[in-house]
């Protein structure tokens, strides 16, 4: 299931003829999420231990779309899952907040 | 930090209907399934390993969820909706209690507020009332002094 290095795992973005409801863009994110996690070949444990959780539910929380990952360990998730953190933030926003990334990086992502 | 490991001796399964009816009946009063009165719902999920999660939803548009609890194993997990651990216990009925408190409403709210009054009144009756007693007494052994010299 890993990708190749050069396919670019920000690529995937919300449709932008739909417009989703705030519940289906954390699921996206969530399945995003998910997709990135087996791309570093790290089960919801793994993930969880590394980020020092207790238990790996909460990452299960988060990938199902019902929570959001928190600000305080985005960069720590995001080393993680071998990603460049601020590139990572800046994907999530996409879909935890898809105005303020459209006002803030709307023209750069078209 | 090392991930807790958990005997798997039970099978990873969906909440039974008993498990259900407890979280229902405890946490459902606040979110019925339409939501229509808090705003509130709630819906089930599980993890990759297959272990039953419970989530209490927010009310509209959000809809992000308040409180989860987790079946590990034998043990009920209780987390909010941003990771932090509030309690664990193999007691479902414990759990949800937890949970409850745990979810802000008006009725918790007045409860609290209650238990406050309660223990300010209490400490006055501790504290101030023993106070005015004494002065009390020693204004009844002054008296007849007083009004002798008088």
């Amino acid at each position: 299931m890993k990708r190749e290095k050069q396919q670019d795992v920000f690529a995937d973005r919300p449709a932008a003829n739909a417009v989703p409801d705030v519940k289906q863009l954390r699921k996206m994110a969530g399945d995003w999420l998910k997709l990135r996690r087996a791309d570093a070949e790290l089960s919801q444990a793994d993930l969880a231990a590394r980020l020092g959780l207790k238990y790996y539910t909460f990452i299960s929380q988060v990938e199902n779309g019902f929570s959001r990952v928190p600000t305080e360990i985005m960069g720590a998730w995001a080393r993680e899952l071998g990603l460049e953190p601020a590139a990572f933030a800046r994907h999530l926003l996409m879909y935890y907040e898809p105005e303020m990334h459209r006002l803030l990086f709307g023209a750069e992502s078209k | 930090m090392n991930v807790v490991a958990f005997e798997r001796k039970q099978d990873n399964r969906e909440w039974s209907e008993k498990e259900l009816n407890i979280l229902v009946a405890a946490l459902g009063t606040m979110a019925p399934r339409t939501g229509r009165k808090t705003g509130r719902t709630w819906e089930t999920g599980m993890t990759e390993h297959g272990d039953a999660q419970f989530y209490l939803l927010g009310p509209l548009p959000e809809q992000s969820c308040e409180i989860c609890i987790s079946r590990i194993g034998k043990r009920y997990i209780l987390e909010d909706g941003s990771g932090r651990l509030l309690f664990e216990h193999r007691n479902l009925e414990l759990v949800t209690l937890h949970a409850k408190a745990a979810v802000p409403s008006t009725s918790w709210l007045m409860v609290r507020v209650i238990t406050l009054w309660c223990a300010v009144r209490n400490t006055i009756q501790e504290k101030v009332e023993p106070l005015l007693v004494e002065g009390e007494e020693l204004f009844v052994q002054f008296v007849p002094q007083l009004a002798a010299l008088a």
